[in-house]
């Protein structure tokens, strides 16, 4: 636990800040402060300045954390649920069920997903609902297959022969030994899609097709930074570096949860 | 070895059509179209656009068109760059993200093995410990992050290298390759560097280790020939996504630094609704992504014969 | 005079002292055995001095009259490419998979400055190793060889340089019983063959009497008895070698003349075939069970025996309600079983399986674990009636209450292989099918187990079926034995007539390994 310690404090301070921010701060992340427009930071009233249309850096900072995390979140558990599902189903079936539940992973594992992600952006609408979709898809395929392999083993193993021997039903072996004995490394792989969804997220903010203003996370932040680099510089390094920041903790945390559980 | 390229084939040929059909389907039956302007056009000359382009006949027979023309290479014209082809503008764009890709794909494996490689042989170490956190901080950044970092300091700042753009050809202009070539390699060479010491340090506490030490083999003799076949087995199965990583990145890169690839065609098709190059795009990546991993699939079964059923 | 000589040996990791006071000398073509439970020691002795464990040696290790101790890495690298030659236990992990037999052969015969041998010489290898049909087995991999065979590819590349000494560490427990006999006599002509003295670790006493010159007994670190192997094969004075031997079933201790009497037939087996889809899109079916017929009556315990992949396992399984039947019925007093077993028809037959810490969810607690059966069999219970029966298997087995709180990885190998019984005890079923029950335990914690089982036998009237590899076991406390082949019965009978007049070639060699 010592080596999950620091991660988990960065990412529960992040995320800590990003709830209670924008509570506390005077300015919302899109008022137009017309009296400061590009205030350098550490300006009073504003803590890390204002961008070009005079919009709090710091306020924006704390909604765009808290969008991305929340996306991510709500990404991250639609995928594991579909995930362990959809692992668990095919790991146990085995046999032809098995063989056709895992084709459509691999078939689905091969498109180039971020590209159809894209176009439905692009077809349906800029909906945050549509990026929760698009994310979701792509990111379930990976849980689906660890925890089929997992389940595959399991089911091998006497312990859970003997419980069919109990007259154990199914449900009850899924639910009661396979489930518990399947959670570590869900867990650790739940840590680790976090980040990748992050990055998902914000590259399409990025390219401009993910979340849109007035709402705002940090692949937009970046990506207003991006363009403004040469003037203000610090619009692209805060928020560059809490997203680095963010996922670097994520990434470790999970490695270190996998590194125990596998 | 058959049987695996026919079944790698058995998964392909649906993927492709599915990724055709998903594609299509979903640019033709969303609200919207090509050609919806600023300004509306008027019905005669929008009826006469939608003739030309093939636009106005039954979906079926668009589909049908479109699987013959495709399997002709001839992807018809782009809708938005009016005066070309798809396949003009593919040939024109290809080169430079498969140079920009190819080039990356190179610098992360040798980044990534090295690192890989020594942290594995002292396992625990000062060398271990920081290669290892640097892997997974470089990982962990995304490239559009550092693509625009790397464009703020050393384009910017130290103006040691150019922000964008291409010169004349990677011969004549490497320096405007280097920092895009970087930004894009990073992550991917920390997932390198992190299965390779996995990969190794796996390989190296296998039983059979113990054997080759036991004929008293030096440490180098060991790991070439007994260690490190078996550590590159799990390298080799994540060329397939890495290659897949690349491409994504890719567009983010070649949107940073202007680079005139295909990833940036990619976009601004999406974005313009020009079907035919959208779906040509897609057809590509799709066609690249399962031709890297049946190559990582034929590696496989090189590095681990057992494999090869 | 001496190849090799260890003088008051010892061996330490991490400042933990393993072995003691170890001391043993080997001529040249002689055979001195280490022989001990697992965990006294015998590997650590064997390998450490010659670096090849974590452990720090001291004392005096002389080869060839060269010291080994204080010798660094590098020089006892220089020994172990000249003189000295290892055997391992599991040759299918200690050969590199993605190295042929021409390209391991070609290493070791290298490997002390050899010149590179042509197809013919290593040919000649493996032939002198026994190997049938030796210039196709050059092309093949690891895998592609049976376990035999691997085991003599192993030897072959031990010896390839000509060593003056070889270290053979458990070179055949991993190894079906009718297997080991014939690389045990391969390793002793060898030895006469070429004059290299042979150090061999084995908790097998009984092989040790035809194949080892003197044998040195271990327990916890340090010798306890050491002379020659006739001698302590028939009149070990140690307590601990005596328990050992004891512990060690053979053939040659009289069959138990006190087993129950059987009652009316209880299971039935008929034609149960059981076939496996083969991999592969187009592959056929792997037939591993074919046409078995079998039956036990209540109170009998009949063994099941047969070599790895021969389906005895499968058999078990089906019959337990817990594995595919492709063909065939299994019957309950007359009466047949269906596929999906009703409640009532789980509860009769329970099974046990080979290795104790897998067939306990490491998450669940002994007690949960112990009454998960009644949970589902029994669903007349109140909690409080479960405690109770939990407790009454817990007695059974000999284990203490206090264990039932526990989580199976605090428990040793034995201590979890009777939670195991106790659970499968504790619906009262009328039948156990016991899969490879002992083998996986330490010889005298299986003795043990061997006993708690003869008393259920006795005082519960339980009948069993025993799946076993080995026919020594089965011996003492079956009535009745089948002989599996590739999934047929080549031969069944009481046990006395199969020990003493065995007809099928398989029933043979079972005899003749035990």
């Amino acid at each position: 636990m010592r080596r999950i310690a620091l991660p988990a404090a960065i990412v529960a301070l992040i995320v800590l800040a990003a709830l209670i921010l924008p509570a506390l701060l005077p300015w919302s992340h899109d008022a137009i402060d017309w009296d400061h427009v590009r205030a350098p930071a550490g300006s009073p009233g504003h803590l890390l300045g204002t961008d070009e249309l005079g919009r709090d850096r710091l306020a924006r900072l704390a909604v765009a954390s808290r969008i991305t995390l929340l996306v991510a979140l709500a990404a991250a558990l639609v995928s594991m649920i579909v995930g362990i599902a959809w692992g668990m189903v095919a790991g146990w079936a085995g046999g032809r069920v098995d063989e056709a539940m895992m084709r459509i992973v691999d078939v689905l594992y091969a498109l180039p997903f971020m590209f159809i992600v894209i176009v439905l952006m692009v077809v349906f609408g800029r909906s945050i609902l549509l990026v929760f979709v698009g994310i979701g898809l792509v990111e379930w395929l990976t849980m689906a297959r660890i925890v089929r392999g997992q389940v595959m083993t399991l089911r091998q193993r006497p312990f859970v022969l003997a419980a069919q021997a109990s007259g154990a039903p199914v449900r009850v072996i899924l639910w009661r030994h396979i489930l518990p004995n399947i959670a570590g490394v869900a867990l650790a792989y739940l840590t680790l899609t976090l980040p990748g969804i992050i990055m998902i997220e914000s590259f399409l903010s990025f390219l401009g097709l993910g979340v849109q203003e007035p709402l705002t996370s940090l692949g937009i932040l970046v990506k207003e930074g991006a363009d403004d680099m040469d003037v203000a510089p610090m619009g692209l390094l805060v928020p560059g570096g809490v997203m680095v920041t963010l996922l670097v903790c994520l990434t470790l945390i999970g490695e270190r949860l996998r590194d125990r559980f596998a | 070895m058959r049987a695996l390229i026919l079944r790698r084939l058995f998964t392909a040929i649906p993927t492709l059509l599915l990724v055709l059909l998903a594609s299509f389907a979903l640019m033709r039956f969303a609200p919207g179209g090509p050609f919806d302007g600023e300004r509306p056009l008027a019905p005669e000359t929008r009826a006469a656009l939608e003739a030309a382009y093939g636009l106005n006949l039954p979906m079926g027979e668009q589909f049908a068109l479109f699987l013959r023309r495709t399997l002709t290479g001839d992807f018809g014209p782009s809708l938005v760059y009016r005066d070309f082809t798809v396949t003009q503008l593919i040939a024109d764009s290809l080169p430079v993200s498969l140079t920009l890709g190819g080039l990356a794909i190179l610098l992360a494996l040798v980044l990534g093995l090295a690192a890989g490689t020594l942290a594995a042989l002292r396992p625990g170490s000062w060398a271990d410990e920081t290669l290892m956190l640097g892997a997974t901080l470089v990982t962990a950044l995304p490239s559009f992050v550092t693509g625009p970092l790397l464009a703020l300091v050393f384009g910017l700042w130290l103006g040691l290298l150019p922000v964008g753009g291409l010169g004349d050809s990677l011969i004549s202009a490497p320096q405007f390759w280097v920092m895009p070539v970087i930004a894009l390699a990073l992550p991917v060479a920390g997932a390198i560097a992190k299965l390779a010491r996995a990969g190794l340090a796996a390989a190296l506490a296998q039983e059979h280790i113990r054997t080759a030490r036991a004929r008293g083999l030096s440490t180098g003799a060991i790991v070439l020939r007994h260690a490190l076949r078996p550590a590159l087995v799990p390298v080799v199965s994540y060329l397939g996504p890495a290659a897949a990583g690349l491409l994504t990145g890719a567009v983010v890169i070649e949107t940073v630094f202007a680079l005139p690839g295909l990833g940036r065609y990619f976009v601004q098709g999406a974005l313009n609704r020009d079907y035919p190059l959208i779906m040509a795009v897609i057809l590509l990546y799709a066609a690249l992504i399962i031709a890297f991993n049946l190559l990582a699939d034929l590696i496989y079964g090189w590095l681990d014969p057992r494999s090869r059923a | 005079m001496s190849l090799y000589r260890l003088e008051s040996l010892s061996v330490a990791i991490g400042g933990r002292v393993l072995v003691r006071d170890v001391s043993l000398e080997i001529a040249p073509g002689e055979c001195v055995a280490l022989a001990g439970a697992s965990g006294s020691g015998k590997s650590l002795t064997s390998l450490s001095p010659f670096g090849l464990s974590a452990g720090r040696i001291g004392g005096s290790a002389v080869l060839d009259g060269k010291e080994l101790a204080g010798l660094d890495e590098a020089a006892l690298r220089a020994v172990r490419r000249d003189t000295v030659g290892f055997v391992f236990q599991q040759p299918l992990t200690a050969l590199t998979p993605h190295l042929t037999s021409a390209q391991h052969l070609a290493e070791c015969a290298m490997q002390a400055g050899g010149p590179r041998p042509d197809r013919a010489a290593l040919g000649d290898m493996l032939d002198a190793v026994g190997l049938a049909d030796p210039l196709t087995k050059l092309k093949r991999y690891p895998h592609q060889l049976s376990g035999g065979e691997r085991q003599r590819l192993m030897i072959a590349c031990a010896i390839a340089h000509g060593p003056r000494l070889l270290i053979a560490d458990e070179p055949v427990s991993a190894l079906d019983a009718h297997l080991r006999g014939e690389i045990m006599a391969l390793l002793t002509r060898l030895r006469r063959e070429t004059g290299m003295g042979l150090l061999l670790v084995s908790h097998d006493l009984a092989s040790l009497e035809h194949h080892a010159d003197r044998v040195l007994v271990m327990q916890e670190g340090h010798v306890v008895e050491a002379g020659a192997a006739q001698m302590i094969a028939h009149a070990p004075q140690h307590a601990y070698s005596q328990a050992l031997w004891a512990a060690t079933p053979n053939l040659k201790s009289a069959l138990p003349d006190d087993l129950p009497q059987p009652g009316a037939a209880l299971v039935e087996a008929r034609g149960l075939t059981v076939r496996f889809p083969g991999s592969g899109l187009f592959a056929k079916p792997m037939t591993a069970v074919d046409g078995v017929d079998l039956m036990v009556r209540a109170g009998e315990a009949v063994a099941l025996i047969g070599g790895s992949g021969s389906g005895k396992s499968t058999i078990g399984r089906g019959i337990a309600g817990l594995g595919p039947v492709s063909a065939g019925t299994v019957l309950w007093r007359g009466e047949p079983l269906s596929a999906k077993r009703t409640r009532d028809q789980r509860r009769l037959i329970q099974p046990v399986f080979q290795d104790p810490l897998a067939s306990l969810d490491p998450r669940w607690r002994v007690s949960d674990i112990i009454a998960e059966p009644l949970v589902h069999l029994r669903p007349d219970l109140t909690s409080w009636g479960r405690a109770g029966l939990v407790k009454k298997a817990l007695q059974l087995v000999d284990l203490d209450g206090a264990l039932a709180d526990r989580l199976p990885t605090a428990l040793s190998g034995g201590q979890a292989q009777r939670v195991a019984i106790a659970r499968a005890l504790v619906a009262e079923p009328e039948m156990l099918v016991l899969d490879e029950a002992t083998s996986a335990l330490d010889p005298l914690v299986g003795a043990q187990i061997v006993a708690l089982l003869k008393r259920l036998q006795r005082d519960q009237g339980i009948a069993m079926l025993v799946i076993t590899h080995d026919l020594a076991l089965a011996a003492q406390f079956c009535h009745r034995a089948l002989v599996l082949d590739a999934g047929r019965i080549v031969e069944q009978g009481s046990i006395a007539d199969l020990v003493n007049h065995p007809q099928a070639a398989m029933t043979q060699r079972l005899v003749a390994a035990s």
